[in-house]
């Protein structure tokens, strides 16, 4: 399989090698991570500089007894690890976690003719929301804008923005000077994975249109 | 130290008082590869003389990252326990190929902590992404030397002081980078573009060690 050609900026792997992305975008970022060895690279050499300086840190005070405490938790078996979940990955899609999946499954719906959208993860909060979103072949999404930032990740097939083709695993952030009409290749069905703090601001009147029955 | 046949001396419950030693004097522990074969020794027979010696060195240190971060002392403390406790329970897929003992030990910390603060909020996601079988598999082979906390202890001190002072912030905070350039009353541009060319150096210096 050929690697992505879009990367997301070094200070938003930063933020999730130190744990401070908001649920939403993490998970669009995981996605991207599964699909590249380069990212997981950045990642992994985050996270060593991480262990490294908690390494450095003076200890703090544990409570008394602490350790003994620890181990009477052991002894009372401590809550087994939930297996982990297995539902069956679309073979044409990029590895994605297993949330992803079940949501897929669970809360599909036709949105349109031609697309249909699942969310994924829910809240009100920045950065909480994402959802996926299946557009057929050579459909495009009606010219839009956004309100805040969008993450956006590929997870089978392709779509064109602006001159760019992204394709599995690609990673694209749009805000709102961001105005645009991706379209999905011919091909085949485009599916991404999706986290927007907000709804589209149509900047057509397809968009005005569609946006309702789309609800994204 | 004399740690060899050191006591517990924290056993003071109704219940008798296990007599545990430390599996390793301080010294021996004390680097990556001593901390590796503990969690080693966990994974393949419940040593629990090992477990003590890894709660030693990293319970405090995890509580100490968690004040840092702002938590509260009885919540640090808590997060500190169940992060050894998952340690506990997961020694068996600790891969020393793939990260150091602290690297392994601070993504557990992290998760943790994330997953507390979601269940604060009620805000939590469909699945426990923790849960999601791993699909990040290792990283490549040029991290070898990321293995190594004494190799990137040393590449971090090789660092402009600028450079160093931004990363360390950015982990010892969970604030945005607008946040911490306010802090520093720096342009956010400045404090990216740091955070950029410290990420880039490290690379390249372990490079040069790998």
């Amino acid at each position: 399989m050929t690697h992505p050609n879009h990367h997301p900026s070094e200070a938003l792997v930063l933020d999730h090698a130190r744990g401070v992305l908001e649920p939403g975008r993490d998970l669009v970022l995981r996605a991207h991570l599964a699909a590249c060895p380069a990212c997981r690279a950045a990642v992994a050499l985050a996270e060593a500089v991480g262990g490294a300086l908690v390494d450095e840190l003076a200890p703090a005070d544990m409570a008394e007894g602490a350790l003994a405490r620890a181990l009477a938790a052991i002894d009372a078996g401590a809550p087994p690890t939930p297996p982990a979940a297995s539902a069956p990955h679309p073979p044409d899609w990029i590895l994605v976690p297993a949330d992803v999946l079940h949501a897929a499954r669970r809360n599909r719906r036709l949105a349109a003719p031609g697309v249909w959208v699942a969310n994924v993860t829910g809240g009100g909060r920045v950065g909480a929301r994402s959802y996926l979103l299946g557009v057929a072949k050579g459909m495009a999404v009606p010219r839009h804008s956004h309100v805040g930032w969008e993450f956006v990740v590929v997870l089978k097939g392709a779509f064109t923005d602006r001159g760019l083709t992204y394709g599995p695993g690609d990673f694209a952030e749009s805000d709102e000077a961001v105005e645009h009409e991706p379209r999905a290749h011919p091909g085949g069905e485009c599916v991404c994975l999706i986290a927007a703090d907000n709804r589209l601001a149509p900047r057509s009147l397809m968009a005005r249109v569609f946006q309702p029955f789309v609800g994204i | 130290m004399n740690a060899i046949a050191l006591d517990h001396g924290c056993y003071s419950g109704s219940a008798a008082p296990p007599r545990l030693r430390r599996a390793m004097t301080d010294a021996a522990a004390t680097t990556a590869a001593g901390f590796a074969d503990l969690i080693g020794r966990v994974a393949a027979h419940g040593d629990r003389a090992a477990f003590a010696s890894l709660f030693d060195h990293f319970a405090p240190r995890v509580k100490s990252y968690m004040l840092r971060l702002g938590a509260e002392p009885r919540q640090a403390e808590e997060l500190a326990q169940e992060t050894l406790l998952t340690v506990w329970r997961k020694a068996a897929a600790f891969d020393r190929a793939k990260a150091a003992p602290s690297t392994w030990i601070f993504t557990i910390a992290r998760n943790l902590r994330i997953d507390a603060a979601r269940r604060a909020r009620h805000a939590e996601p469909l699945e426990d992404p923790s849960d999601a079988p791993d699909a990040e598999p290792a990283p490549d082979a040029v991290l070898a030397a990321a293995q190594s906390e004494g190799l990137i202890r040393n590449a971090l001190g090789k660092l402009p002081p600028e450079q160093a002072e931004v990363v360390r912030l950015s982990f010892f905070s969970d604030k945005p980078h607008s946040e911490i350039a306010e802090q520093l009353s720096l342009p956010l541009g400045t404090v990216k573009s740091r955070l950029r060319l410290a990420m880039g150096r490290l690379r390249d210096l372990l490079g040069d060690l790998a």
